[in-house]
């Protein structure tokens, strides 16, 4: 028994030690959680014979933490718009062929000219969407349209910002008639007094069960991703989604390939697979979320394709800000929001 | 003379690994911390070489002071909760259970079979708006309207207490057990009162496990973000939010390490702290 | 005396004993209701947490189709089951050489090996990421196994320090007398008498492995995404009975391994015990 069980433990360690090295063709992806669905996946490897290891995260922030702690691993990451543009900086980000990318002539025209990223030099665009407003209809007596109401006394411990400095900033800005993506340090302050200001209103800051929060009422408006609530409103129609008439803000996850990818070939071969329109519609039904292939649309269910919640019109995103790197003035941001959240 | 040395060749390669694990992966980490602590910092997160006693300053702002406040009055009081729980828990199970006690000590266990995450979304779910507490209270009639107990510092108590509630239990159990029945009787026999009996003898002999069960639950409890943020909201943070905070959103990582550098001299304090107070209960026997 | 004597044992069991009594219950109900009913909506038929809609097992099918938890559950496997024999071997190894050997230093290693116990283990984690990333280590089994060492350590080596200094030297003595030598009285009188305080070693620094979040947060890289860690994403598409239904699962492993511990265990304790 004892002789068997320290061989046991000895060979089971080092088996594990040796069985560590990654295999050649597999494909390495850190992403958002839940925007990109498991059966897109599965059938990528079915069709490629590459394996996909997919990680996730829940921050732009502790994507470029990772990525700064030194050689992640990984082959293809997911950042948004104002991360592209940090990490592009630290030199993390390969420059993209794109005539690697078979399907690149999918991507819409609006989405190949951003402005954090022309020509998509250093990332594909693949999804996006807005942050805006989510309420339970239970709850409130008329619809609910400016982030106003995010402070308003009626809802008293029943209101969650999501637990973001950028997007709690996003409404700080905003309803003071400012834009979002401000670095002018007097409206940051004025902004960092108006969410202290609107700490006794809340439940709580909230960037992970906000959609289950507001589905089951114990939540009546949220502050929320336009992706995350969009299942919660699938399957209860007494959700709602709006961009405030404050305008509310656009985002955009792309694909980058990183400058110390293992394996390049495979996240070419991804990122032409995800583009073309039958997978991008694939991906808008499992997960509920736009994607920047216009071809795709045609190939939705109807309450999908023209739910405004998933394609706002044209005049909406006009409306909405773009959420870009802000510089030096992100430690006027940071040392804002760690006042926020230890006010009482 | 050689087996001597055998014997020393044989102990060092016995502790060899012990050694190099604790130099390598714990004091070189924390000096390397310590060092972080007074870097500077681009404000994309780089590390900067340089000199800084501004990390450490910034922390005896007022802003930090209220995070402070907010962990020593947390911590405490899930400390105090879990003694005042705990103690009578482990007085039953030691003296009055009998042989279902090691049943009732596994029992206390069995949460922890599930994962953490899901233990804290249980309660979530029971004390939510819909959840089982409010459904009660409506049915017996003592509300009207669902209480909203989420996100408020009572949930984050009852979160913590939960957490922490069989690391309190088994030190003040292990303390209970060897205390003498007889001398227990003897004291009754002699004329002391329950109570007499209780603060003279039982409490005094077990004050070392109640010692080393607040340092269990006083010092790690400072350190724990998940509790705050999914039960009371994320409203009052703690310094383990406080550490997250910095080096995974702001990537601040030399105010970050200053801030652990801080809460490791903290439970340096504890520990040095609970350590005269072991002596000195000791002394008293 | 006799007067004295009935008014306290009745003072006594009325209200010390009832008190412990009662708060025992209530903390019972306490630890153990929110288990009960976790369990309970792990077999609901509707999407509810908290709306009982009937009986079903699809979310415990969708569990055991889940290729993230799958994965996720065999990230876990490995480095529980890894961290635990190396945290168990290099433990035991302390454990005995601190009881049995002396040494220069001997108070402070043992101070040193429990100090993990009560360093806030975020301060820990973070230590290691920055060592790490600071030595050029890429992230991933090794560092995540070297972290959950770390947490494990200090109770396997006070779990295996308990029983050796327990240890009866008249046996090993009498080994030594009937001509075994140094190893074979080791191997076969001393080992034998350790190894249920090493396999408990092993089965709690497994627990703590299996149940990580911190370590695992700040440790983790490609393709270790543990299964707190698919939890706690799992957590953001909301609370549906899935969650509860792997937590029922998660009971049902526990069980099973203590009991097919028990079944081995247990001879052996009353073995020991025997001599």
């Amino acid at each position: 028994m004892t002789k068997r069980l320290s061989l046991g433990l000895t060979a089971s360690a080092l088996a594990l030690f040796v069985a560590l090295p990654a295999l050649a063709e597999d494909l390495r992806i850190f992403g958002w959680s839940g925007e990109m669905p498991d059966e897109v996946l599965a059938d990528f490897e079915k069709e490629t014979g590459i394996k996909v290891t997919f990680d996730t995260f829940d921050s732009n922030e502790s994507l470029i933490a990772k990525l700064d702690a030194g050689g992640s691993g990984y082959d293809l990451v997911n950042p948004s718009q104002y991360a592209v543009q940090i990490l592009a900086k630290h030199g993390k980000l390969a420059e993209l062929d794109h005539s690697k990318i078979t399907t690149y002539d999918q991507v819409g025209p609006t989405f190949k000219e951003v402005s954090y990223d022309p020509g998509n030099k250093y990332s594909l665009p693949y999804v996006w969407g807005t942050t805006g407003l989510a309420y339970n209809k239970t709850c409130v007596d008329q619809p609910i349209t400016s982030w106003k109401s995010l402070f308003d006394e009626k809802y008293k411990g029943r209101i969650y910002m999501l637990d973001n400095m950028l997007a709690a900033y996003i409404v700080g800005l905003q309803v003071n008639g400012f834009s979002a993506n401000s670095s002018d340090p007097a409206e940051i302050e004025k902004a960092t007094e108006t969410l202290i200001g609107q700490k006794p209103v809340l439940a709580g800051y909230n960037s992970t069960n906000f959609a289950d929060l507001v589905s089951s009422g114990e939540a009546c408006i949220v502050e929320s991703w336009s992706s995350s609530v969009l299942q919660a409103i699938a399957d209860n129609p007494d959700v709602v989604y709006v961009l405030p008439e404050e305008g509310g803000t656009m985002w955009i996850d792309g694909y980058s390939i990183l400058t110390d990818a293992p394996n390049p070939d495979a996240a070419y071969k991804f990122l032409s697979y995800i583009l073309r329109p039958e997978v991008a519609a694939k991906t808008t039904e499992l997960t509920k979320t736009a994607t920047v292939v216009p071809a795709s649309k045609a190939l939705l269910p109807k309450e999908i394709a023209e739910n405004a919640a998933v394609f706002p019109d044209d005049a909406t995103i006009k409306n909405a800000d773009f959420i870009l790197d802000l510089g030096d003035a992100m430690k006027l941001y940071q040392d804002g929001w760690t006042k926020v959240k230890a006010a009482q | 003379m050689r087996r001597e040395r055998r014997e020393q060749l044989q102990t060092g390669l016995m502790l060899a690994p012990s050694v190099l694990l604790l130099a390598v992966f714990v004091l070189i980490p924390i000096c390397v911390v310590f060092a972080y602590s007074f870097a500077l910092r681009d404000p994309y997160g780089a590390v900067l070489p340089g000199f800084t006693f501004d990390n450490y300053r910034d922390l005896f702002q007022g802003v930090y002071l209220q995070i402070f406040v907010n962990s020593f009055y947390l911590a405490g009081m899930t400390t105090a909760l879990c003694l005042l729980i705990g103690y009578p828990v482990a007085y039953f199970i030691a003296f009055k259970a009998g042989r279902a006690a090691p049943a009732l000590l596994l029992l206390l266990l069995i949460p922890f079979w599930i994962n953490f995450l899901i233990r804290i979304s249980a309660w979530v779910v029971l004390l939510g708006r819909g959840g089982l507490i409010n459904q009660g209270l409506l049915l017996s009639g003592l509300i009207d309207v669902p209480v909203g107990m989420l996100g408020t510092v009572g949930a984050t108590l009852v979160g913590m207490v939960y957490a922490f509630l069989p690391v309190t239990v088994f030190p003040i159990y292990a303390a209970l057990t060897p205390i003498d029945r007889r001398l227990l009787e003897a004291g009754a026999d002699l004329g002391a009162g329950p109570a007499e009996t209780f603060f003279r003898i039982t409490l005094p002999l077990s004050l070392p496990g109640v010692l080393a069960a607040a340092l269990f639950v006083f010092v790690p409890s400072m350190g724990v973000f998940a509790i705050p943020v999914l039960l009371g909201g994320g409203k009052e943070i703690i310094l383990g939010n406080l550490i997250v905070q910095l080096f995974l959103e702001f990537r601040n990582i030399p105010a970050g390490s200053a801030v652990s550098i801080l809460l490791l001299v903290l439970s340096g304090f504890g520990i040095l702290l609970y350590m005269r107070a072991l002596r000195r209960v000791e002394a008293m026997k | 005396m006799t007067p004295h004597r009935a008014m306290p044992n009745w003072f006594v069991r009325r209200f010390v004993y009832g008190i412990s009594g009662w708060v025992t219950l209530l903390s019972y109900l306490f630890m153990l209701l929110p288990i009960v009913v976790l369990l309970a909506f792990a077999f609901n038929a509707g999407k509810s947490t908290v709306v009982w809609t009937g009986f079903s097992l699809k979310w415990f099918e969708k569990v055991v189709t889940n290729r993230n938890i799958i994965q996720a559950l065999q990230v876990s496997l490995i480095v529980a089951v890894a961290s635990a024999a190396l945290s168990t071997m290099i433990g035991a190894a302390a454990a005995v050489a601190i009881t049995r050997r002396a040494f220069p230093g001997r108070d402070i290693l043992s101070a040193a090996l429990a100090a993990p116990l009560v360093l806030p283990e975020i301060v820990l984690s973070v230590a290691l990421l920055v060592f790490m990333s600071f030595a050029g280590v890429t992230l991933g089994y090794t560092t995540m196994i070297i972290g959950h060492i770390l947490i494990s350590i200090p109770f396997a080596t006070l779990i295996v320090r308990a029983a050796a200094s327990s240890l009866d030297v008249r046996l090993e003595n009498a080994a030594a007398d009937l001509g075994a030598n140094e190893w074979q009285t080791f191997y076969m009188v001393t080992l034998p008498q350790l190894m249920p305080s090493i396999l408990t070693a092993f089965i709690l620094s497994a627990t703590l492995s299996f149940d990580n979040l911190v370590m695992s947060t700040f440790t983790s890289g490609v393709g270790t995404t543990t299964l707190p860690l698919r939890i706690y994403s799992m957590l953001k598409l909301g609370i549906t009975p899935e969650i509860n239904a792997l937590g029922a699962l998660m009971v049902l492993a526990n069980v099973t391994i203590l009991l097919l511990v028990m079944s081995r265990y247990l001879p052996l304790i009353l073995k020991t015990n025997r001599r």
